[in-house]
C-alpha cells in the first residue's frame, strides 16, 4: 500500500502520544531509575546515619538514633577535614576563577588559531582524575619530578622537594593540582559569558571615553556576575563532594594535613566499612552545602537561573 | 594618533598570543611529559641527570602494560559500563529531555530543580546507600550494577544537556508535522530527534567521557577482575606492584585516548551544550 | 470544502483563562479573519482548531461533526505557520508531500499532487532545494504548498505574512486571495494587519482580551464598528474621536463639543440629556466645506502630504481631528478651515461603557 513511504508508522505508541498519558509516558522510564537510583539510596543514605553498620560486623545492628552525630563533635579529625575543605575549596576556586578569567579574557579576543587554544585549554577538564593524579605525582616526585628540576635549575629551588609528603605544603600542591584540572571549566563558562555580552555596550563606552579599565568594572563584570556565580556554585559543589584527586594523591595525609570531609568520609567507609559513621558525615557534608548553597544563591540572586 | 593606536592593538595581541601559548603549555605540558616518559626506557625515566628529550625511544612500556597485566580486561570492563550508562541514559533520559522542552506540566519546575539538587549528593551519600542496595540484589561487582549506578548522577546531566538542545529547535516544527498527519511520537522522532542529533551525540559523548572516567564509585563499588573498570584498576596496580613509572604513564595514555578521540570528534557541538546546559544549571 | 463552527469555545492555563466563551460560524468556502492585537487570543483560538491544544469548554465542529476529540493528523485540515515551519533536513519536495507521506499516499500519486501544487505556486524549479537555500518568499510559497496539496477541509494560517517585507507581503497577500478564489476551501486566517483582514476575509471576527468584539463582514466592521476598539483598531489612520455631547428629543440628535455641532434624525426615539459621547469620524470621510454645511470648525495644525492625498491635523477647540484630503490642497498651517462629512459615515459610541449608539 505505502510503497513510496519512507517513515515507518508509530503504531500503538504513536496513538498513545495523542492523549493526555503522553507526558507520563515520557517522564516515567527516567523516574523510575531516578526514583531507583537516587531517592530511595538518598532516603536510606539519611536513615544508616542514624544506624549502626559495620560490614567487618555484622553482629552490630540497630538503630542508635544521633550517636554518630555525637561523636562526630568530639573527633578532632572531622574538624581537622572541615577545616581543609574550606581551606581546599576556597584556595581551589580563587584560582581557577582567576587562570579561567584569563584565559577566557585571551580566548574572546578571537585572534587567528583561538579554535585550537580553545580546545589545547579545556583538555586537562577531561583528564580522568586517576591519570592527572599520577601525572602530577610524576611530575613532582621528590626524586625525579621535571619541575623539580626545572624549579633547581632556574634557582628557585636549592633542592627537589617532597611536595606532597611535606604538611607544610601538601595541602598547597593538592590546591595547585585540582587548579589545573578544574580552571578550564571556568574558561569555558566565562568565554560563553563575554561572548553574551552585547559589543554595543563597549562601542558606547568607548563614545564615552572609557578607558579599558573602567569598561572592565563598569560593563564586564557587571554583566557577568550570574554567570561568575552560576560557575563558582556548580565548582563548589563538586570540589566538596569528590575527594578522588586527594584519595589518588595524598590520601589525605601526610597525617591529616590534606584531610578534607569527603574523603574522610569515602575512607570511613571504604577502609573501615564503617558505613553509619561514613553516612552520617556525609549527612552533615550535604547539609553544610545546602545551607551554603542557599545563602549564596540569595546573596547572588542568580535563584531563577 | 593612528600610530599608537596601531601599536597599542599590535601590544594587546602580543600579550593575548603569550597567555594563550603559554596557559595552552601549561594544559598539555604535564600530558606531554607523561607521553615522553611513556617512551623512555625505566632506566632512562629513574637517572641522575633529567633527559628531557628521550635518549632512547621504547615502546616496551605499553607491550608491557597490555601483556603483563590486566589492563586489557579492565579497558573492556569499562567499555561495556560505558556503554551500558549511555543507552540507559540515551533511552530514558532522551524521552524526559523532551517532555521538559516541550511541555509544561504540574510540577514541571519542581521536577527539573529535584534533578539539579541530585548534583548536590555527596558521592559518599550515594555510594554507601547503593553499595548495600545493589548487594542486596546481587549487582555488587556487576558491570550493569556499576552503570545504573552511574546513571544515578549522569542521567540529570544527560537530561539538562539535552533540552537545551531540544529547546534549540522550533515547536512549530512538530505542529507543522502533527498536522501533517504524524503523531507526537512520530514528531518526535522523525522531526525533533533527527534535528538535536548532533545535541544527542555529544550528551551521549559527554556522559560517555564520565562514565569512563569515574574513580570513586567504581572502586567501592567492583571488587573483583569480573567488573573493576580501568581506573580502578590503575589505581591499584600502583598501589600493589610499585608500577613502573614508565609503564603507569604508558597505562595513563592508552586510557586517555578514547576520550581525546571522543572530545576532538564533537568539541565544538560539545562545548556549546556544555555552556548552555552549565549556565541555566 | 467544510463549514467551521466554533461554539462556546474557553480556554484557560491554570487559573488563567484567555478565551471566554467564542461562537463563531464560518460558510462553507468561508474565508474567516481572526483580527487583533498581540494577545488578545487569535493564535491560542487557531490551534483549538487545529487541535495543537486542548480545549477547556466548549466545541468545534468541522461540517458539522465535532472535532475536538480528534488528533490534529486525524482533522482533516492544514495549516500555515508563521515561521513557515518547514523541515529544515528535508527537499522542498519532501517538505511539500510529507503530509501525504504521512497518510501512506504512493510515491507516485505523491509525486504528480506535489508537482501540480507547485506549479500553482511557481515552484516547481526549486523541489530540490533545501529551506536554507530559499528566500523568505519562496519559503512562504513552499508552506503554502504544503498546505494545498493534502486538498483539506480547511485552511488554517497563523500570520503567515508577517515576516515578509512590505512589498513582498503585498504580492503574497493577492496570491492567498487568488490561491482562495480557485481552490475554493474554507480558511481561518489568523493576523493583526487590518489590511489583510479587510482585503482577505468574507467575515472577520475582531478579538482582544479573549472576547470578540465583533464577527461580521469587514464592510460593517469598517462601516459600523460595534465599539471604539473595534472603530481604533480598523483605518489607517485611524478613527478620530471626538468627546462631547449627546442630545436628542426623539426624532432629532444633536452632538455638540467647542467647534463641532452635528444633527442627525434618528429612528429610535430614544431621548438623552447631554449625554456624554463620543464622535467617530474617518479622516477619509472628512471633507473641507463652507460656513453654512460645516460640522467642524478649526484651525489647521499640521499638514502632510503622502503624495495621493494630504493628512491634515486640525485643531478643534482643545481636540485633534486627522483629515485626509485630496492633494491638491492649498491651505497652510495657522489657516481657520470648516469641514463636514456624510452622516451615514458617522458613529457615536457611548462615552462611558464604549459602545456603539443606535441612533
Amino acid at each position: 500500500m505505502d510503497t513510496g513511504s519512507h517513515l515507518p508508522k508509530t503504531g500503538m505508541i504513536g496513538e498513545l502520544s495523542e492523549t493526555r498519558y503522553w507526558i507520563y509516558l515520557l517522564l516515567l522510564p527516567s523516574l523510575v531509575i531516578i526514583l531507583l537510583v537516587i531517592a530511595y539510596p538518598t532516603i536510606y543514605g539519611m536513615a544508616i546515619s542514624f544506624r549502626e553498620m559495620r560490614l567487618t560486623r555484622p553482629g552490630l545492628n540497630g538503630w542508635v538514633g544521633f550517636k554518630h552525630y555525637l561523636v562526630m563533635i568530639d573527633d578532632p579529625v572531622f574538624w581537622v577535614a572541615l577545616k581543609n575543605t574550606v581551606l581546599w575549596v576556597t584556595f581551589a576556586v580563587v584560582l581557577e576563577l582567576g587562570l579561567g578569567f584569563i584565559a577566557a579574557t585571551a580566548l574572546n579576543r578571537n585572534v587567528p588559531g583561538t579554535g585550537i587554544f580553545a580546545v589545547l585549554i579545556l583538555v586537562p577538564y577531561f583528564l580522568p582524575n586517576v591519570v592527572a593524579g599520577h601525572m602530577w605525582a610524576l611530575l613532582l616526585d621528590p626524586r625525579l619530578g621535571v619541575i623539580n628540576d626545572i624549579l633547581v635549575r632556574i634557582g628557585i629551588l636549592n633542592s627537589y622537594k617532597a611536595w606532597f609528603a611535606d604538611p607544610n605544603t601538601a595541602l598547597a600542591a593538592t590546591i595547585f593540582v585540582e587548579a589545573w584540572h578544574g580552571f578550564p571549566f571556568f574558561a569555558l563558562l566565562l568565554l560563553a559569558g563575554l561572548k553574551g555580552i552585547p559589543q554595543d555596550l563597549y562601542k558606547a563606552a568607548a563614545v564615552d571615553g572609557a578607558g579599558p579599565i573602567a569598561e572592565f568594572r563598569l560593563i564586564t563584570v557587571p554583566m557577568l556576575k550570574s554567570v561568575i556565580a552560576a560557575a563558582v556554585i556548580l565548582r563548589v559543589i563538586s570540589l566538596v563532594n569528590s575527594p578522588d584527586l586527594l584519595l589518588i594523591l595524598t590520601g589525605g595525609g601526610p597525617g591529616d594535613a590534606t584531610q578534607v570531609l569527603s574523603l574522610y568520609a569515602f575512607q570511613t567507609a571504604y577502609k573501615d566499612f564503617n558505613f553509619g559513621y561514613a553516612s552520617a558525615l556525609s549527612v552533615v557534608m550535604f547539609v553544610i552545602l545546602m545551607v551554603f548553597a542557599y545563602a549564596y544563591i540569595r546573596l547572588s540572586k542568580i535563584g531563577r537561573e | 594618533m593612528a600610530a599608537t593606536r596601531r601599536s597599542r592593538r599590535m601590544a594587546a595581541d602580543i600579550l593575548t598570543y603569550f597567555v594563550l601559548v603559554s596557559m595552552s603549555l601549561f594544559c598539555i605540558g604535564p600530558i606531554a611529559w607523561m607521553f615522553l616518559t611513556s617512551l623512555k626506557l625505566e632506566a632512562d625515566i629513574v637517572t641522575q641527570t633529567m633527559q628531557y628529550i628521550p635518549n632512547r625511544i621504547t615502546f616496551q612500556n605499553y607491550v608491557a602494560i597490555w601483556t603483563q597485566s590486566s589492563f586489557p580486561v579492565l579497558i573492556g570492563n569499562s567499555f561495556i559500563v560505558t556503554l551500558i550508562t549511555v543507552i540507559v541514559c540515551l533511552a530514558t533520559g532522551t524521552l524526559a529531555a523532551y517532555a521538559f522542552s516541550r511541555y509544561t506540566f504540574k510540577g514541571r519546575n519542581t521536577l527539573m530543580l529535584g534533578y539539579l539538587v541530585v548534583r548536590m549528593f555527596p558521592a559518599v551519600m550515594m555510594i554507601i546507600p547503593l553499595y548495600v542496595v545493589l548487594r542486596s540484589v546481587g549487582l555488587i561487582d556487576s558491570r550493569i550494577g556499576l552503570a545504573l549506578a552511574y546513571t544515578s548522577f549522569l542521567l540529570p546531566l544527560f537530561v539538562w544537556m539535552l533540552k537545551g538542545f531540544f529547546d534549540a529547535a522550533p515547536k512549530e516544527l512538530e505542529s507543522a508535522a502533527r498536522i501533517d498527519g504524524s503523531t507526537r511520537f512520530g514528531a518526535m522522532l522523525w522531526i525533533v530527534i533527527p534535528l538535536a542529533r548532533n545535541g544527542l551525540v555529544a550528551s551521549s559523548i559527554f556522559v560517555a567521557i564520565a562514565a569512563w572516567n569515574e574513580f570513586l564509585f567504581a572502586l567501592m563499588l567492583t571488587t573483583g577482575q569480573g567488573s573493576r573498570t580501568w581506573p580502578v584498576g590503575l589505581q591499584l596496580m600502583v598501589g600493589e606492584f610499585q608500577l613502573p613509572w614508565g609503564v603507569l604513564a604508558a597505562g595513563g595514555i592508552l586510557s586517555i585516548l578514547p576520550v581525546m578521540l571522543m572530545f576532538a570528534l564533537v568539541q565544538r557541538v560539545m562545548v556549546q551544550g556544555l555552556t548552555a546546559g552549565a549556565i541555566k544549571g | 470544502m467544510a463549514t467551521l463552527s466554533l461554539q462556546n469555545v474557553q480556554k484557560s492555563y491554570g487559573g488563567l483563562q484567555v478565551l471566554h466563551g467564542i461562537d463563531v460560524e464560518l460558510e462553507d468556502g468561508g474565508f474567516l479573519v481572526l483580527l487583533g492585537p498581540s494577545g488578545c487570543g487569535k493564535s491560542t483560538l487557531l490551534n483549538l482548531i487545529a487541535g495543537l491544544d486542548d480545549i477547556s469548554a466548549g466545541d468545534i465542529r468541522i461540517d458539522g461533526r465535532s472535532v475536538v476529540e480528534l488528533a490534529p493528523k486525524d482533522r482533516n485540515i492544514a495549516m500555515v505557520f508563521q515561521s513557515y515551519a518547514l523541515y529544515p533536513t528535508m527537499t522542498v519536495e519532501r517538505n511539500i508531500g510529507f503530509g501525504l507521506e504521512m497518510r501512506g499516499i504512493n510515491g507516485i500519486e505523491r509525486s504528480a499532487a506535489v508537482k501540480k501544487a507547485a506549479d500553482l505556486l511557481q515552484i516547481s524549479h526549486l523541489l530540490d532545494r533545501r529551506p536554507a537555500n530559499l528566500s523568505g518568499g519562496q519559503r512562504q510559497r513552499v508552506a503554502m504548498g504544503r498546505a494545498i496539496v493534502r486538498n483539506p477541509d480547511l485552511f488554517l494560517f497563523d500570520e503567515p505574512l508577517s515576516n515578509l517585507d512590505a512589498k513582498l507581503r503585498a504580492e503574497m497577500r493577492t496570491e492567498i486571495k487568488r490561491l482562495h478564489g480557485r481552490l475554493g476551501t474554507s480558511v481561518v486566517y489568523v493576523t493583526h494587519d487590518q489590511i489583510e483582514a479587510m482585503t482577505l476575509g468574507t467575515k472577520v471576527a475582531v478579538m482582544k482580551g479573549g472576547y470578540i468584539q465583533q464577527f461580521a463582514d469587514p464592510q460593517t466592521i469598517y462601516e459600523k464598528p460595534a465599539n471604539m476598539f473595534v472603530a481604533g483598531f480598523i483605518g489607517s489612520p485611524p478613527m478620530n474621536f471626538v468627546t462631547g455631547t449627546l442630545t436628542s428629543d426623539g426624532r432629532l440628535a444633536r452632538f455638540e463639543a467647542p467647534g463641532v455641532r452635528v444633527e442627525a434624525p434618528m429612528s429610535s426615539g430614544e431621548i438623552f440629556r447631554a449625554k456624554a459621547a463620543v464622535l467617530g469620524i474617518r479622516p477619509e470621510e472628512l471633507k473641507i466645506a463652507d460656513v453654512t454645511g460645516s460640522m467642524l470648525t478649526g484651525t489647521i495644525d499640521v499638514i502632510e502630504p503622502t503624495g495621493p492625498d494630504t493628512i491634515v491635523t486640525v485643531r478643534v477647540g482643545d481636540q485633534a481631528v486627522v483629515a485626509r484630503l485630496p492633494s491638491r490642497f492649498s491651505s497652510k498651517a495657522g489657516d481657520g478651515v470648516y469641514l463636514r462629512a456624510e452622516l451615514a459615515g458617522l458613529s457615536l459610541f457611548d462615552a462611558v461603557t464604549e459602545m456603539r449608539i443606535q441612533l
